[in-house]
């Protein structure tokens, strides 16, 4: 069955205003067991096993994150970045094994200590329907200044 | 002979403190970059990075940039990123593989040795006119210690080896012998982040054994949650480990005490790796026993090679004034050849967890820095102290000044070369000009 599009993009909508609030919980529990989180360094795609990513995380790494955002002592986000997102540009494929792929931009300013700084991308995730939603199984951040200086990306993309 | 500077530095650089101007003066940064960026030896590149020849990658030596090229010979070549002519960047690219640089000006174009070998119209220069006389300047002097390739923008000096020492090479040795071939991999591409503070304070902290438990604290619950692992004594001030201050600005933290008295063998393999064997048996067969043991315990090493260069464990790290309240840092992921490629990506995955600007480590350090630079504004009293562990450091039959981990005899000794090179020149005279082409390559 394709799936309604309406549907994945209320998930994307929602997963981007728990990134931009800060939810870190929330945001968590939508990845599955098996979630695989990534952030090319330097290129759009490359071998993660042989070249070094900003982010190459799966779950229990993600849990690392989460952890320690909520632990009080990330300095990095003492204080926290405001940061608020436009998602946008989505197009959705039928993945293998039920799953679902879907392609978005995003534009994000973030402002921290008087700073706004400008993120802009592509991102893929790969969807596994659940109940009446879904899960993220897969999430892959194609920055377009990833192979730029970047001071802090500290708070969720 | 060098600029006579209006500063008096002896004001600023006290045994136990430093003046707060050191970081916040734009005429000190303008001077740091010509006494120590422009011509003392800085870091510029790994040849691993550049493996055949026509490769090449941009870099910077201060202000300027330079092109790290592996010539048709094979020779590395270090070549200031300007054209001969009107001095247009010949080199647009951080990275790629070419056979000339071409510049899109007026078309003059030269080789991968710097070489001048094509000139637009040339009939219309006068006679007198030598091509030879404008192949692309060379950084005047380059040295090579196991595949560290330094620069130094000035002719004359004490050379790469006399400079770096038995102590700072033995230190490189640690990292680049975990290979059971010897050889380094500089192929992983690099993490780039940078602060809006002085870059100083990269290099201070880079070799403060005092801020771990307070600033990385989450990271050590996390390792600790995951493995058992505790860390946290490693940074106490009833720790075993060290600091040590070689001299010539290269101090180090000396993790050795602590991982002997630990008996933690083989702290190289990450505890993920399954196929630990071969690798292990490849050290011992080409290393012997017990320098196999030595090597993989040490695990590299955690040393400030003054001013950029910083080696902690699997990574090079560079650090690179933008300005006097701005900094750069980029950071290169080692591999090792020879090893299974388990080993390698066990050598990735640890580098991203706490590196990299979403990294869970490093960035709350840059937010010190930044936090620092805020803190400098409030001149009621302008002093840092440096006074841990003064008086109390031990010495090396070679000098070495010895204290404990959490001491900041590193910070001293940094601020001692800072304010030798800021103040006598040290052993470099002021850049002259011409195109020197000394090389010389360290054992």
């Amino acid at each position: 069955m394709p799936a309604d599009r309406h549907q994945v993009e209320n998930f994307l909508y929602r997963e981007a205003r728990l990134m931009d609030t800060h939810a870190y919980d929330e945001w968590f529990a939508l990845w599955t067991d098996d979630a695989l989180y990534w952030i090319p360094s330097n290129d759009d795609d490359f071998d993660p096993q042989r070249h070094v990513s900003i982010v190459y995380e799966n779950k229990p790494r993600i849990e690392d994150r989460i952890t320690r955002l909520k632990s009080g002592v990330a300095f990095a986000q003492d204080p926290k970045s405001r940061v608020s997102r436009v998602v946008a540009n989505i197009e959705i494929e039928e993945g293998e094994n039920g799953e679902i792929i879907v392609h978005s931009t995003f534009n994000l300013t973030a402002l921290r200590r008087s700073h706004m700084d400008t993120f802009a991308g592509r991102a893929t995730h790969k969807l596994r329907p659940e109940g009446n939603s879904f899960r993220i199984a897969y999430k892959k951040v194609v920055l377009i200044n990833n192979d730029e200086v970047i001071n802090n990306l500290t708070f969720l993309v | 002979m060098k600029k006579q500077s209006v500063i008096d530095y002896n004001e600023f650089v006290k045994e136990d403190r430093i003046h707060g101007r050191v970081y916040t003066d734009p005429q000190i940064y303008e001077e740091e970059l010509e006494n120590i960026f422009h011509r003392g030896w800085v870091y510029v590149g790994h040849a691993s990075e550049i493996p055949t020849p026509g490769d090449f990658r941009l870099r910077r030596m201060g202000r300027q940039t330079v092109i790290m090229v592996r010539d048709e010979d094979g020779q590395v070549q270090l070549l200031l990123n300007r054209c001969t002519h009107r001095a247009n960047a010949v080199c647009q690219v951080e990275r790629g593989n070419t056979n000339a640089f071409r510049c899109a000006y007026h078309g003059w174009s030269f080789g991968t040795n710097g070489e001048l070998k094509g000139v637009s119209y040339r009939d219309r220069y006068p006679a007198s006119f030598q091509k030879a006389d404008y192949n692309l300047r060379k950084v005047p002097r380059v040295g090579i210690y196991r595949g560290f390739v330094f620069g130094s923008l000035s002719p004359v000096g004490l050379s790469l080896d006399d400079h770096l020492g038995p102590r700072v090479k033995e230190q490189i040795d640690l990292v680049v012998d975990l290979s059971p071939v010897g050889e380094l991999d500089v192929t992983a591409g690099v993490h780039k982040y940078g602060y809006r503070a002085n870059w100083k304070f990269q290099i201070e902290n880079s070799m403060d054994g005092y801020h771990p438990n307070f600033v990385h604290q989450t990271f050590f619950t996390n390792i600790q949650h995951r493995t058992g692992r505790k860390l946290t004594d490693l940074f106490t001030s009833s720790s075993p480990a060290q600091t040590r201050d070689f001299g010539n600005g290269y101090v180090m933290l000396d993790f050795r005490p602590y991982n002997n008295a630990k008996s933690s063998l083989w702290r190289a393999v990450n505890p993920e790796v399954r196929q630990k064997e071969p690798y292990i048996e490849a050290m011992i067969t080409r290393y012997g026993t017990e320098r196999a043991t030595e090597l993989l315990t040490t695990a590299g090493t955690h040393i400030l090679v003054f001013p950029n260069l910083v080696l902690i464990g699997v990574q090079i790290r560079v650090i690179q004034p933008i300005k006097v309240d701005e900094t750069e840092v980029f950071l290169y992921p080692t591999f090792l050849q020879g090893v299974p490629e388990e080993v390698n990506v066990a050598r990735l995955r640890g580098h991203e967890s706490f590196y990299g600007p979403a990294g869970g480590g490093a960035t709350d350090d840059l937010e010190m820095f930044e936090r620092n630079q805020m803190g400098l504004r409030s001149q009621v009293d302008p002093w840092l102290l440096l006074a841990r562990g003064l008086g109390q450091e031990t010495q090396d039959e070679d000098g070495t000044l010895v204290g404990q981990v959490t001491d900041e005899v590193t910070q001293r000794g940094i601020w001692r070369q800072w304010k030798k090179m800021m103040t006598q020149g040290t052993d470099v005279p002021a850049r002259r000009r011409g195109n020197g082409t000394a090389r010389q390559v360290a054992q």
